[in-house]
């Protein structure tokens, strides 16, 4: 299958400012990717380009057209959550649902209003009326009921409560990904989409800073937790990053061999919260 | 919950249908109840003032300007009557609309970007130029004819309240109804409505111009530009050319048209207000060169809006 989002040489300024400098990367269907970087690495104006949002040079292709120009039909197949709660406030519940029906070709109303069943909304309720939560599941909700072959989510808990958090994920895994589907995401807690995620793209200072799959970060990274009395050894072997907590050491290594790394202490796969810890603070001298 | 991962079939579209077909024509009718959800002045204020309309014909007196008694006599000068009030109680519908409207057009692409919720809009397969096209259709058409009905309603519904009040004597009877007249009247009506949304097209278009370009006070930043300009001018070249150029956008349809020259109110009597279909010279508005140009630079106006809408991307 063809790549759903190809970027190649992607870039962006506003004014001095270059947000995106030459970005290239390719998200194949039926992942869920992490696009994970600090403020102001770029995430936010990556996804914007994808969606059509704003301009850019560079290439880009997503789901075969040019989000650009070709921004109307790329709608139909994309959905997009941009940061939290950008529901008007002044829409009912039952005019957000009747809308969308009226516009969106692959809407099923029955499957939002089976959801919408599900939580404390009512569907005579103004957007103003309901909790932050709330305008985060009746968007989900939408999302939910569109057929679409992208998912965008940007920031989409942010300042959520955890109840909300957890559910929201599990729902998004439960009921809407399918090998069909793609899922490209951002997010600051990195820990609570660490399980769902099958592919990470961190990004830094508008460039690409890893991406990979997450089954490769497995074999291509390596954290290594040890005393500090073997830290000289292991620090010959050259760590992109370690840091020290309580007297223990934990060093970051890539393309090691467990054989080179094992005597000198306890081995493991890095979470990915931790090797994007590793990653933006490379303590290297590269 | 709808089904879960395990129970699709591979390939299979959830809907189980494909895509449901919609016109162009159908999106562009959704999009224009939008407009009503979130913009309730445009239809409430004109219902709030056919409410007073109403209320001011049960209990308000009856004044026309000349002695009834002396004057309203014969059927003629009966049904006059009742053809000026129909007229008459339009024009408050109308001026409320025309607030109503201005505001709307200045806020419809302002807001939506102000609380972001154009993020939500544009995440939906509607494009900016269908969107922006039906705010314009709203203002120009929608809300127009809507109050035209809304005219004619109130017509009917303060001559039967009058109706009432005339059997019951507290009124003498100064009207008549005619059928024929109340149509006509409601044709001229219709005729003025519609050169006046086309001659007030270019304002709508630069109010819609604003609201998509301004960053904050649309209201105040799109009539500095009509005040400021004058004052300017006159301390630069002592000339007014601009003042007449806004004046004559804002009142020339109804020079042209000759307004002044009709004359329902004389000193001999009262003339049906269908008689105007004589006098008004709704063929000078329609060949007038300025209605056009004002028609090509709405369409520019729009173009400019649209591609506002489209492409900046501070949100």
């Amino acid at each position: 299958m063809t790549a759903v989002i190809e970027a190649r040489g992607l870039s962006k300024s506003y004014g001095a400012t270059r947000a995106l400098d030459g970005v290239s990367f390719s998200v194949e269907p039926g992942r869920i990717v992490g696009l994970i970087g600090p403020n102001g690495a770029g995430k936010t104006t990556a996804l914007k380009a994808i969606l059509g949002l704003t301009s850019f040079s560079g290439e880009l292709r997503v789901l075969g057209l040019d989000p650009c120009r070709e921004r109307d039909a790329l709608m139909r197949e994309v959905c997009f959550i941009a940061d939290v709660a950008v529901l008007p406030r002044w829409l009912r519940v039952r005019q957000a649902l009747e809308f969308v029906a009226g516009v969106h070709p692959r809407f099923d109303r029955r499957v939002a209003e089976n959801f919408l069943g599900k939580t404390d909304i009512r569907l005579g309720s103004r957007v103003r009326e309901l909790s932050k939560g709330m305008v985060t599941q009746l968007h989900l909700a939408l999302v939910l009921a569109i057929d679409a072959r992208l998912l965008v989510l940007d920031e989409p808990t942010l300042g959520l409560d955890l109840l909300y958090r957890r559910s929201f994920y599990d729902t998004l895994l439960n009921d809407y990904f399918d090998k069909q589907r793609t899922i490209l995401l951002t997010t600051h807690q990195v820990e609570e989409v660490e399980n769902l995620l099958t592919d990470v793209i961190f990004i830094n200072h508008g460039q690409i800073a890893l991406s990979a799959s997450v089954e490769d970060l497995g074999s291509r990274y390596q954290q290594l937790n040890l005393t500090s009395e073997h830290a000289a050894g292991a620090r010959a072997l050259q760590p992109f990053y370690e840091r020290e907590v309580f007297g223990r050491v934990a060093m970051f290594f890539e393309g090691r061999t467990p054989a080179e790394l094992g005597t000198f202490g306890e081995l493991r796969t890095p979470s990915i919260a931790d090797l994007f810890v590793a990653k933006m603070q490379r303590t290297d001298t590269r | 919950m709808s089904r879960t991962v395990a129970d699709m079939v591979p390939g299979e579209r959830r809907n189980g249908v494909a895509a449901t077909v919609r016109t162009r024509a159908q999106v562009l009718l959704m999009l224009v109840r939008r407009e009503f959800w979130e913009h309730r002045a445009l239809w409430l204020a004109p219902l709030v003032m056919l409410g007073l309309v109403a209320l001011c014909a049960a209990i308000g007196r009856i004044h026309l300007g000349v002695e009834e008694s002396a004057t309203v006599q014969g059927e003629a000068q009966r049904v006059a009557v009742l053809t000026i009030i129909q007229a008459v109680l339009a024009v408050p519908l109308y001026v409320v609309a025309m607030f109503v409207v201005s505001f709307y057009l200045l806020d419809c692409l302002y807001s939506e970007r102000k609380d972001r919720s154009i993020l939500f809009w544009k995440s939906l397969p509607v494009s900016d130029g269908l969107t922006v096209c039906a705010k314009l259709l709203v203002a120009l058409v929608v809300v127009p004819l809507g109050v035209f009905v809304l005219a004619l309603l109130a017509h009917l519904l303060c001559t039967a309240i009058l109706g009432l009040r005339v059997l019951s004597g507290t009124v003498p009877v100064v009207f008549t109804w005619s059928t024929y007249e109340w149509l006509r009247t409601g044709w001229v009506m219709l005729l003025v409505t519609l050169l006046a949304a086309l001659w007030y097209a270019p304002l709508a278009g630069y109010l819609l111009v604003m609201s998509a370009w301004v960053r904050r006070a649309p209201v105040l930043l799109a009539t500095l530009p009509v005040v400021i300009g004058p004052i300017l001018e006159w301390l630069a070249f002592g000339t007014r050319h601009f003042m007449d150029f806004i004046n004559y956008r804002l009142n020339g349809v109804w020079w042209l048209l000759g307004v002044h020259n009709t004359r329902l109110v004389t000193k001999h009597g009262l003339y049906s207000v269908g008689t105007a279909l004589e006098v008004l010279n709704f063929r000078a508005v329609l060949t007038s060169v300025d209605l056009w140009l004002g028609l090509m630079v709405t369409g520019a106006l729009l173009y400019a809006a649209i591609r506002i809408r489209r492409f900046r991307d501070d949100i």
